[in-house]
């Protein structure tokens, strides 16, 4: 049975796993489901066509699938961490999507509609407009804002206080607002089992490409580059994403 | 307590004075300390081994002893650590320390910590400090007394904020930042913050004899007027024999230019800083790696 404290809410129609631990003063409405193995703290509301995975902690003071036009749907996958006063609103069209194994730090924002990918980890205070896609390990530092329907590409830092206003490619290291891109988050490739050969490709197209002051990409070295016979695939995939006007590019 | 039928949530084995006002909707833990005075106003959650002084008042939504957002804490039972006469804002959090930080998150006694603020794991807030909104501090940051944040600033890990201090609003820390300066940046875009100046309100604040005032004054402008050669000014100046708050400004200084990055705290990456032998209570020193 559900360890459920006494003054929770769980309304009729919510399914909880088995395992599950609700804390005081939670209230989880009648469309939620939350699965095996998931610690709901004190003080959250679950609200919503709202759907946890397995093994999800969240921490007190969350909103997860409150909507702010009717109600809404937020799918997240399993071992989040979501802490305290995080909110997660409900996208009342397509669901608001969580991959799996991410960190969400305090106060962030997760808009209606946005999806993000794996093993991402927000840093405090970071707000994902509406819409936006974040892929899979993200990082972003405090006070970041990544705008309504932008795609943030893969293992990509997010400077702290930066505004990412339009498509960010993935690799890099992006800083400021308008945002510009300051270079290749080798740290963090690093860290994800990237070998020095990728790392050193990446450097160079990324060298190539954004001179770290003006807005957009050089299409001139892209060009170049994508003519190049044997190329890496890390940066072809950069290549695709920049021109397929995933990244860079003005909105 | 003339309190009505009021729904709150506390561990039988919470040790709670009996004037201290817990509001409607708190969560209180099974190793929580509250000591006398204090007031928990509606919904604020305290667990973990928080041990609370006396006469703080927490607002609505404060979340306190929480698990640190820390990759390297393994579950350990670690401390938070709150003196007297604190107050607390809306939402505020701090986190409870990590076992290779020194186990102990510490806020000192007068501190004003408006809404929003985020205190983590291993950070040091000493007395009589102004955090503004949603002032942010990453783990490890050391806040000595009598500085100020202005709203929406950030710390980074490791970073210290010197005695009387002040940082301006939004201004990412990155380094330390030296005592009694100013410190914000001209174009929060693209350029890196500075000392900018002398922080006037924390000279006075301070109460410094005016001989001493005048000396700091002039080795504060001798310093950062122009910060290049900031080595080589120190050493003249400590070979020449400095004294009180300049020997202290020139100490800070020394320090952080020997850290990485600017950051003194950094020789601490990894373990147990001094200020956790020094600050955590006696009943929680079983709580300090290696007890």
């Amino acid at each position: 049975m559900a360890d459920i404290s006494p003054h929770a809410v769980v309304e009729q129609g919510a399914e909880l796993a088995d395992d599950v631990r609700v804390g005081a003063f939670t209230y989880v409405g009648p469309e939620v489901r939350v699965g095996g193995g998931c610690v709901i703290e004190n003080n959250v509301t679950l609200a919503g066509r709202t759907v946890l995975g397995r093994n999800n902690h969240v921490f007190p003071m969350c909103v997860i699938g409150a909507a702010d036009d009717g109600p809404g749907a937020v799918i997240v996958g399993d071992a989040n961490s979501i802490r305290e006063h995080v909110t997660v609103c409900g996208g009342p069209a397509e669901p608001t999507r969580i991959g799996r194994d991410n960190l969400i730090m305090i106060d962030c924002h997760v808009g209606a509609g946005a999806l993000v990918g794996d093993h991402c980890i927000f840093a405090n205070c970071t707000h994902v407009g509406p819409g936006a896609a974040i892929e899979d390990y993200i990082r972003t530092s405090g006070f970041t804002r990544i705008e309504q329907g932008v795609t943030v590409g893969a293992y990509t830092f997010i400077a702290g206080f930066a505004g990412v206003d339009r498509d960010a490619p993935p690799y890099a290291i992006v800083q400021g607002f308008p945002y510009r891109v300051r270079g290749v988050n080798a740290q963090n490739l690093k860290r994800c089992g990237f070998g020095d050969e990728d790392i050193k490709a990446l450097k160079q197209a990324f060298h190539a490409v954004f001179n770290g002051q003006d807005d957009q990409p050089s299409e001139k070295a892209i060009r170049k580059l994508s003519r190049a016979r044997d190329i890496n695939p890390r940066v072809a995939k950069l290549l695709e994403a920049i021109r397929g006007g995933k990244a860079g590019e003005g909105s | 307590m003339a309190e009505l039928t009021v729904t709150r949530e506390i561990d039988p084995s919470a040790r709670i004075a009996p004037d201290a006002v817990i509001g409607p909707y708190c969560v209180v833990g099974p190793d929580v300390i509250i000591g006398p005075g204090n007031v928990l106003e509606r919904r604020v959650s305290v667990t973990g081994h928080t041990h609370i002084g006396s006469a703080n008042r927490f607002e609505e939504g404060c979340v306190l002893g929480a698990v640190p957002q820390d990759l390297k804490y393994r579950g350990g039972p670690t401390a938070l650590v709150v003196g007297h006469r604190n107050r607390f804002g809306r939402k505020v959090t701090a986190h409870i320390g990590t076992e290779v930080g020194g186990a102990l998150t510490y806020v000192g006694n007068d501190n004003v910590l408006l809404d929003g603020c985020h205190i983590a794991h291993d950070c040091y807030v000493d007395d009589h400090a102004h955090l503004g909104h949603k002032v942010l501090l990453a783990g490890h940051v050391r806040v000595q007394s009598g500085a100020v944040i202005e709203d929406l600033a950030g710390c980074h890990h490791f970073t210290t904020v010197g005695r009387y201090a002040r940082v301006g609003p939004r201004t990412p820390v990155r380094r330390d930042v030296p005592p009694y300066t100013d410190f914000y940046s001209r174009d929060y875009n693209w350029l890196p913050p500075a000392v900018q100046g002398v922080h006037e309100a924390g000279i006075r604040a301070a109460g410094l004899s005016q001989a001493e005032e005048r000396e700091l004054r002039r080795t504060l402008r001798e310093l950062f007027d122009d910060e290049s050669a900031l080595q080589t000014k120190i050493e003249q100046l400590v070979n020449m024999g400095v004294e009180g708050e300049v020997a202290a400004l020139c100490e800070f200084c020394q320090r952080s230019l020997k850290g990485v990055f600017g950051r003194h705290r950094e020789t601490f990456r990894g373990r147990t800083p001094p200020e956790a032998g020094e600050r955590m209570p006696s009943e929680l020193r079983w709580a300090l790696p290696g007890q």
